[in-house]
């Protein structure tokens, strides 16, 4: 009995576990059950994301020619390191850890890459080293089982030939940032796309940009590719044809050498710009694998600004050139004659003020001409003074100074013609009557881009015609259907007379006994206007070489209906005649020699293409 | 000691329906292994097999034993256990990161797996010779004595997931054989109070186990890594599931030790909820009818050793069909008669023929 009751408290105790064990498995079912039949979409949703990848195939970017159809910049192909963290066995962390010695990259940079997109989706591919080398790749393809997370990618890689020929009007490209998303520029642009970030590259970027193609695959947990279903190629980016001839943008860039300064050279008939440098410079191809910290902070921080395009972005003093848009408008206001004369002795007083000649002495009688010849600033004090600031300001203004000159590249200078208003505006006081002498010489608050007054002399050589300068020639975009940039043409009626007094003037720089006489080029006929800006006021006696006067010259040929137009600026140079204008003689002269069949141009420059 | 097989009485008691379903889950083993593994061609399907057929001989054997008479020897037994599993703490060889595998010419086994058969029976005799309703302090003891010893030598080879297994067995054969309520309390009152005090002894892998359980999205790469695919094959299987050898995540291989720890999730990615509601109801056959037969069993020593397998058989369903769902942290401890692996499959194979033994004795006298 005692034994049959110890029993049926064993059996008692057995059926509390037995109910307790019941009821755990009807919670797990219940488990199962809520995963399966309530939560399945989810989870076949995660299941998917596992096994299907999206993978981008990144569209090459339009090549760019010069006019005569010689690559400037293409493509080449490369490959780069990625992460793809979804179904990584293993934490960042450590997979910078093992990648590390593998692919040469301090453990620290590639976390710092990955840390970068840390917030993006996880299927994401992060590129952790870019432009990879052969021993690069092959660690990764050995090492695909150990590092399944790790995986090569394709991606064709901007070249820029010639080696940083014409390096700012083409730009550089970077990888899109956020505040760029945010802006209509870049609207069709997502994270981690490569944009134009300068130059041409951002300019067009619309037309070169391709558009990146996806294949769909499925993928095991190593990430590889065991069935692909859909492939959408990527579509290469429009080319563009410059008006650029790289043969004038050779001789540009090598005559002005190591110097800072700026060249262009520009069809003033038509607008098309044929060269275009600025100096110091860099090499674009840093921008076509990722730029370096280091090299970055080297370019933005360098006190010359290899970054800035002094052409389009910096604005000096005109100094002298000033003086032929002075003549245009005194001849045209009928403030002077050309058979008006007056006395330079070395200097005049305005307003209660001396103002020097530069040449001590002076000039003696001058008319017109002679003032153009010679630069005699007492001649245009008069004029100045005489025409008073606002018909100045008009007219400089009207011949293109002062405004942007539209030119198809980004974040263009406009550059300052002063005016009453203009002071009123900006420095609340009114504008002293001596700072319209200061103007009449192309000093004081006056400046201008190269560009500019490149465009205004030869607008004004040509007659009073304006069409806006450009760098792509526009039918060749329109004839891919997508918008060309804008050529807009302005005339400002300048009589035929008031441009043969000032032609021949200029003619007479170059080919008399003027300033420029170093830009002449036997056969061409060529004319031109010296400048100098100072850089500090008369006054300061400074020896050092940035305090050295900037050097301008700016001249066209033909003198009579002139084909091309060039500006030579060379920063701290001196007097324009002695620097500037051998510069822009080299230009003139690889012209006319190409033109009279002189000077036969190579077909390719730079390296020569690939595939 | 042994009974002839071919005799009538031997077959007139056999438990076919034990056997049947511990056969059955032998084939979803066998045919989910194959599914799991097919790309890497091991053949571990065949193996299992061969497994299965072994285990079979050894549960014949075992259900021919008179556990009485096995319950007499067993102190030879348990002596000899406890020098096995020295010998392999000392000469054993390493499998991930636990001396626990000796070999003995080309095969390797785990004598922690064996032993806690040796332990129930000894455990189970100890419990069914006290007398008296409630035990004593001292007989717990005792009692914890008689597991504490083999089991922490498990515990030192580290192999922690194998070692736990043998808690249940204890706590449950206590709680059988009668604990005055007091204790019982004042016992889980300690247990829940040295809790955070075990924290201090855990491993920094296993602290890590722990904290992923609880909160997955610590680390969902890392170590929440398993479960998190798990649970993602388990719920895209949906009601039917993808079709044998169909699931995406075994086939593709984003679940890991599939034919192992998780085979479970192979099962819910390929056949389904239909699937899973079939297999834990065979393990609940297994488990209510081995109940049944510690209920009718002769006498305490029989029930003590069926509640001991059964033990054994929960904890290890339990744990593991949890974790394949995230609801248990993840130990790598095997699904009995599912998960691939010799040593698991004998000694479940092995329990299953002690508990027929005891019920075939069940009407003698």
């Amino acid at each position: 009995m005692r034994l049959y009751d110890q029993q049926q408290q064993l059996n008692g105790r057995v059926t509390v576990v037995e109910y307790f064990v019941l009821t755990a498995f009807a919670v797990l079912v219940f488990g199962f059950w809520h995963h399966q039949v309530i939560r399945e979409g989810y989870f076949a949703e995660l299941a998917d994301r596992n096994r299907f990848r999206e993978i981008k195939l990144l569209a090459p970017r339009g090549r760019i020619y010069d006019r005569e159809g010689r690559l400037l910049v293409d493509n080449r192909p490369s490959y780069n390191i990625v992460l793809i963290r979804e179904n990584s066995p293993r934490t960042s962390e450590e997979t910078a850890s093992r990648l590390a010695v593998g692919i040469a990259l301090p453990e620290k940079e590639i976390l710092d890459r990955i840390n970068r997109h840390r917030k993006e989706p996880r299927y994401q591919p992060i590129v952790v080293k870019e432009d990879v080398s052969l021993a690069d790749i092959a660690f990764v393809k050995s090492h695909r089982y150990e590092l399944s997370e790790i995986s090569v990618e394709f991606q064709p890689r901007r070249r820029y030939l010639g080696s940083g020929t014409a390096a700012h009007l083409l730009g550089y490209i970077g990888e899109v940032t956020e505040p760029q998303l945010t802006t209509p520029e870049f609207l069709e642009s997502k994270v981690g796309d490569i944009v134009g970030q300068f130059g041409l590259e951002r300019q067009y970027n619309s037309i070169l940009r391709g558009k990146d193609g996806f294949k769909r695959v499925v993928v095991n947990n190593y990430g590889r590719e065991v069935d692909r279903l859909y492939e959408a190629p990527p579509l290469a980016g429009n080319d563009l044809f410059l008006t650029i001839d790289t043969d004038l943008q050779k001789a540009a860039e090598e005559t002005l050498g190591d110097r800072a300064g700026a060249v262009v050279a520009l069809d003033p008939q038509t607008g098309e710009i044929l060269a275009m440098v600025s100096r110091p410079t860099f090499d674009p191809n840093l921008f076509a694998t990722r730029i370096s910290t280091a090299q970055w902070s080297d370019l933005i921080n360098d006190p010359k600004k290899p970054l800035q395009n002094r052409v389009i972005q910096s604005r000096y003093s005109p100094g002298s050139v000033f003086k032929v848009v002075m003549a245009a408008a005194a001849l045209e206001s009928d403030v002077v004659n050309p058979l008006h004369t007056l006395f330079c002795n070395g200097g005049a007083v305005f307003y209660g003020r001396t103002f020097a000649c530069w040449k001590k002495g002076g000039h003696g009688a001058v008319g017109i001409h002679d003032a153009l010849v010679d630069s005699c600033n007492v001649f245009f004090y008069t004029v100045g003074r005489d025409l008073g600031i606002d018909r100045i300001a008009h007219w400089a203004t009207s011949i293109g100074l002062g405004r942007k000159t539209g030119v198809d590249l980004p974040n263009e200078d406009p550059g300052l013609i002063p005016s009453p208003e203009w002071k009123q505006r900006v420095f609340k006081t009114n504008w002293y009557a001596g700072e319209t002498i200061s103007v009449s010489i192309g000093q004081g608050a006056v400046s201008t881009t190269p560009l500019q007054l490149t465009w205004a002399v030869g607008g004004i050589a040509s007659g009073g015609r304006l069409r806006t300068p450009h760098l792509v020639k526009p039918e060749t975009i329109q004839r891919m259907g997508l918008k060309p940039p804008e050529i807009q043409e302005e005339q400002y009626p300048i009589h035929q007379s008031t441009v043969d007094i000032i032609a021949r003037a200029l003619w007479g720089v170059v080919n008399e006994s003027g300033t420029g006489t170093r830009a002449r080029v036997p056969g061409f006929d060529v004319a031109g206007k010296t400048g100098t800006a100072q850089v500090v006021g008369k006054q300061t006696i400074a020896v050092g070489e940035q305090f050295q006067d900037h050097a301008w010259f700016i001249g066209f040929a033909p003198y009579r209906t002139p084909q091309i137009a060039v500006g030579a600026f060379v920063e701290n140079g001196g007097h324009g005649g002695g620097t500037s204008a051998p510069v822009a003689k080299a230009i003139l002269e690889m012209y006319y020699f190409k033109k009279t069949g002189r000077f036969h141009p190579p077909e390719t420059i730079g390296i020569s293409r690939m595939n | 000691m042994i009974d002839t097989l071919k005799s009538r009485r031997f077959l007139h008691d056999f438990d076919w329906l034990l056997l049947a379903a511990a056969l059955l889950l032998s084939a979803v083993s066998v045919l989910e292994i194959y599914s799991a593994t097919q790309s890497q061609g091991d053949n571990y399907h065949l193996r299992q097999a061969a497994w299965v057929a072994i285990g079979m001989l050894l549960l014949f054997i075992s259900a021919s034993l008179d556990y009485r008479t096995v319950s007499e020897h067993i102190p030879l037994l348990y002596i000899a256990t406890v020098l096995v599993l020295a010998y392999t703490l000392i000469f054993g060889n390493t499998v991930s990161g636990a001396k626990s595998w000796v070999s003995i010419g080309p095969v390797g086994f785990q004598p922690s797996e064996f032993a806690k058969l040796v332990v129930i029976v000894a455990l189970a005799r100890y419990l069914s010779e006290l007398h008296g309703r409630y035990v004593t302090v001292g007989q717990m003891l005792k009692a914890t004595l008689i597991v504490g010893i083999p089991m922490s030598l498990v515990v030192a080879q580290p192999d922690l997931g194998t070692a736990l297994t043998y808690v249940p067995v204890l706590g449950l054969g206590l709680f059988i054989r009668g604990i005055r309520p007091a204790v019982l309390i004042a016992g889980a009152l300690i247990v829940v109070l040295l809790l955070p005090a075990s924290w201090l002894l855990l491993r920094d892998y296993q602290k890590d186990r722990i904290l992923t359980f609880v909160n997955p999205d610590r680390d969902p790469l890392g170590r929440g890594y398993q479960v998190r695919q798990s649970r993602i094959a388990v719920g895209s299987g949906g009601v039917m599931g993808k079709g044998l050898f169909n699931g995406t995540q075994s086939q593709l291989g984003f679940l890991p030790t599939r034919h192992t720890d998780f085979i479970l999730s192979v099962v819910g990615e390929e056949l389904g909820f239909a699937g899973i509601v079939v297999t834990i109801g065979l393990l609940m056959v297994i488990i209510v009818r081995s109940i049944y037969h510690a209920q009718t069993a002769r006498d305490a020593l029989g029930l003590f050793i069926v509640m001991g397998v059964v033990s054994v058989f929960v904890f290890h369903s339990l744990v593991n069909v949890g974790m394949v769902i995230g609801f248990v942290p993840t130990t790598g401890i095997p699904l009995p008669f599912l998960s691939y692996g010799g040593s698991s499959m004998l000694t479940a194979f092995a329990g299953i023929g002690l508990i027929i033994g005891v019920r075939r004795r069940r009407n003698v006298n």
